[in-house]
């Protein structure tokens, strides 16, 4: 338990380590590439002084996390906010979106996920397979603009974007996340299930529930009381796995939603080459899944005796 | 007497076949029947089969240029993660010091952990457009993976008794480390081959899509895709074009590595990417 807290500030550490080489370390001379072609050396030497490029890279990294260990992220080279501001605003529709999403997802893979390993080879078995395949391979953004033609576009039914609507409208408007979930949800169900399809296949083979059906326990005994809390530690381990891959998808939709959340923000900042806001939301979303793994780690121990040793 | 490959084998091989010929012979074809640039998002017509997209430009043509980016660039980047992530994970198996094998998988796995889109962002602030740079930055998230399984395979090769006996005879390291164990742990790293490239395609689909990658004026599928999006209803083939091109290549890949690599289907869609 505390060798496994100790290493998960040892991850944030490198996390930090490898935003800051990232995204300062490589960046050459910064203040020509921000002014752009064309540019004034006084203004770029001033602006040079500024963003203090001409300590070395190690001085620069040790004021970087002094400042971030204070909480202090700088501030938006754009609009001269502090970047915590920024992350504050954007955070809200990021996580209602994921919070939405992971409500839909859990309890519908781990349904069609155990109720497929129960019944191996039946015909929901394979058309579940079938579906997730197809689901799982076509990329979200492919599947994003398919959905936005059909149902917002030609049907008229849902508002293709949620452009200007901060967390508490997402909320209040829960029209606006239909789509962005629905979209989410194709890969993280697919993905979700399977393991938990797995998990009920492995927990099925066990010596023990052979020898609850031998003793003659009900069927719906044997699945409820033996088979699914077995299904359940792998599943919650997957569970953090498709968090993190939610994260890439959270990219993906935001931006076709127009979805004002993080990863809106992350990839405006990316274009308009603003350093300090990059280094915040990506350490931001980075942290948040390695915290989410070792939540996950440390539910897992609590659940399973075996992987208590390890953890 | 020849033996025909199953219908769902010529089924995936047939997906796949379609954009990766499409990307391999389309730069030759693209130009020939030599089409004047229309008004943006044209209907198809004469000139046109395919309609034209935001620029005027034709889409058919575009589609023919558009596929050997991103074929390019996920074939270089999965290669240099297997040869990043193999000499890391060999490393770490068959170091002397139970340390550096720590420190070199500890790390590893912060990178495993974290979402490779993140990691291409943080790099696309400054490398934006290079696809050498982007090769790279890919390989170094996947690389972990391939690390960790190299690892596993590798250690489990290296306690044989084979390895002592050739140490004990003096070969060279390479001999040792490349010629026995790294073939011994082949198999097992090879087992997941197409889970990695679809990984990768993925990764490098998305990173075009969402404009971290090459420039707005490429004629690759992922980044046409995101320029004509706003054109989806005017004129939809100027994004179905290239998006059933790279659905057909990630779907196809998916197909045939399951049915190529894993005989008894085994369901590896849970695979993590």
């Amino acid at each position: 338990m505390c060798a496994r807290l100790g290493w998960a500030v040892g991850q944030l550490s490198c996390l930090a380590l490898l935003v800051f080489l990232g995204t300062a370390a490589l960046s050459g001379d910064a203040a020509v590439t921000l002014l752009g072609d064309g540019y004034d050396p006084g203004q770029a030497a001033r602006l040079r002084a500024r963003l203090q490029l001409d300590d070395p890279v190690w001085t620069r990294f040790g004021r970087w996390l002094a400042d971030l260990c204070r909480g202090d992220l700088g501030r938006s080279l754009v609009g001269g906010e502090p970047v915590g501001t920024v992350i504050a605003h954007a955070a809200a529709p990021t996580l209602v979106l994921a919070g939405a999403t992971l409500l839909v997802v859990v309890p519908l893979a781990g349904t069609l996920g155990f109720a497929a390993g129960v019944r191996e080879g039946s015909a929901l078995d394979r058309v579940l397979t079938t579906v997730t395949v197809a689901l799982y391979a076509v990329p979200d953004f492919v599947v994003a603009l398919l959905v936005v033609a059909l149902v917002s576009v030609r049907l008229r039914l849902l508002p293709p974007t949620a452009l200007g609507a901060d967390g508490a409208t997402l909320l209040t408007r829960p029209e606006l996340l239909v789509l962005p979930v629905l979209v989410l949800c194709c890969q993280s169900t697919s993905s979700l299930s399977r393991q938990v399809r797995a998990g009920a296949l492995d927990a099925l083979g066990t010596g023990y529930v052979a020898q609850a059906v031998r003793l003659g326990l009900p069927r719906w005994r044997v699945l409820l009381r033996h088979v699914a809390p077995n299904a359940v530690a792998p599943a919650v381990q997957s569970t953090a796995r498709v968090i993190s891959s939610l994260v890439g998808g959270v990219l993906v939709v935001e931006v076709v939603f127009a979805v004002p959340g993080l990863a809106s923000e992350l990839i405006s900042a990316v274009a308009a080459r603003d350093v300090p806001t990059v280094q915040g939301i990506t350490l931001v979303l980075g942290a948040a899944v390695l915290l989410v793994n070792l939540a996950a780690d440390l539910v897992v121990a609590r659940v399973v005796p075996r992987a208590r040793e390890r953890a | 007497m020849t033996r025909w490959p199953s219908p769902r084998r010529l089924l995936a091989l047939g997906m796949t076949l379609v954009p990766v010929l499409t990307a391999v012979l389309g730069p030759a074809l693209a130009g020939l029947p030599h089409a004047p640039p229309g008004g943006p998002y044209a209907p198809s017509g004469p000139h046109h089969l395919l309609g034209t997209d935001g620029l005027g430009r034709d889409v058919l043509t575009t589609t023919l240029q558009g596929g050997r980016s991103i074929l390019l660039l996920t074939l270089t980047a999965t290669l240099l993660a297997y040869l990043l992530g193999g000499l890391a994970g060999l490393a770490a198996a068959t170091g002397a010091n139970r340390l550096v094998e720590q420190l070199l998988l500890r790390p590893l796995d912060v990178v495993v952990a974290i979402p490779a889109l993140l990691l291409v962002s943080v790099a696309a602030v400054w490398l934006r457009g290079e696809a050498s740079a982007m090769a790279l930055v890919i390989a170094f998230a996947y690389a972990p993976r391939i690390a960790r399984i190299v690892h596993a395979a590798a250690l489990d090769a290296a306690g044989r008794g084979a390895v002592e006996a050739m140490r004990q005879q003096r070969e060279s390291w390479a001999c040792i480390h490349l010629g026995y164990i790294g073939r011994a742990a082949l198999r097992p790293v090879v087992a997941d081959l197409d889970t990695r490239i679809v990984g990768v395609l993925y990764l490098v689909a998305s990173a075009n899509f969402l404009g971290l990658g090459f420039g707005p004026g490429s004629p690759d599928w992922a980044v046409t895709i995101a320029r004509n999006e706003s054109g989806l209803l005017l004129q939809p083939w100027s994004v179905l074009a290239p998006a059933t091109m790279i659905a057909l290549l990630v779907v196809g890949v998916n197909l045939l590595g399951d049915d190529v690599l894993h005989r008894p289907r085994t369901a590896r869609v849970g695979a993590p990417r």
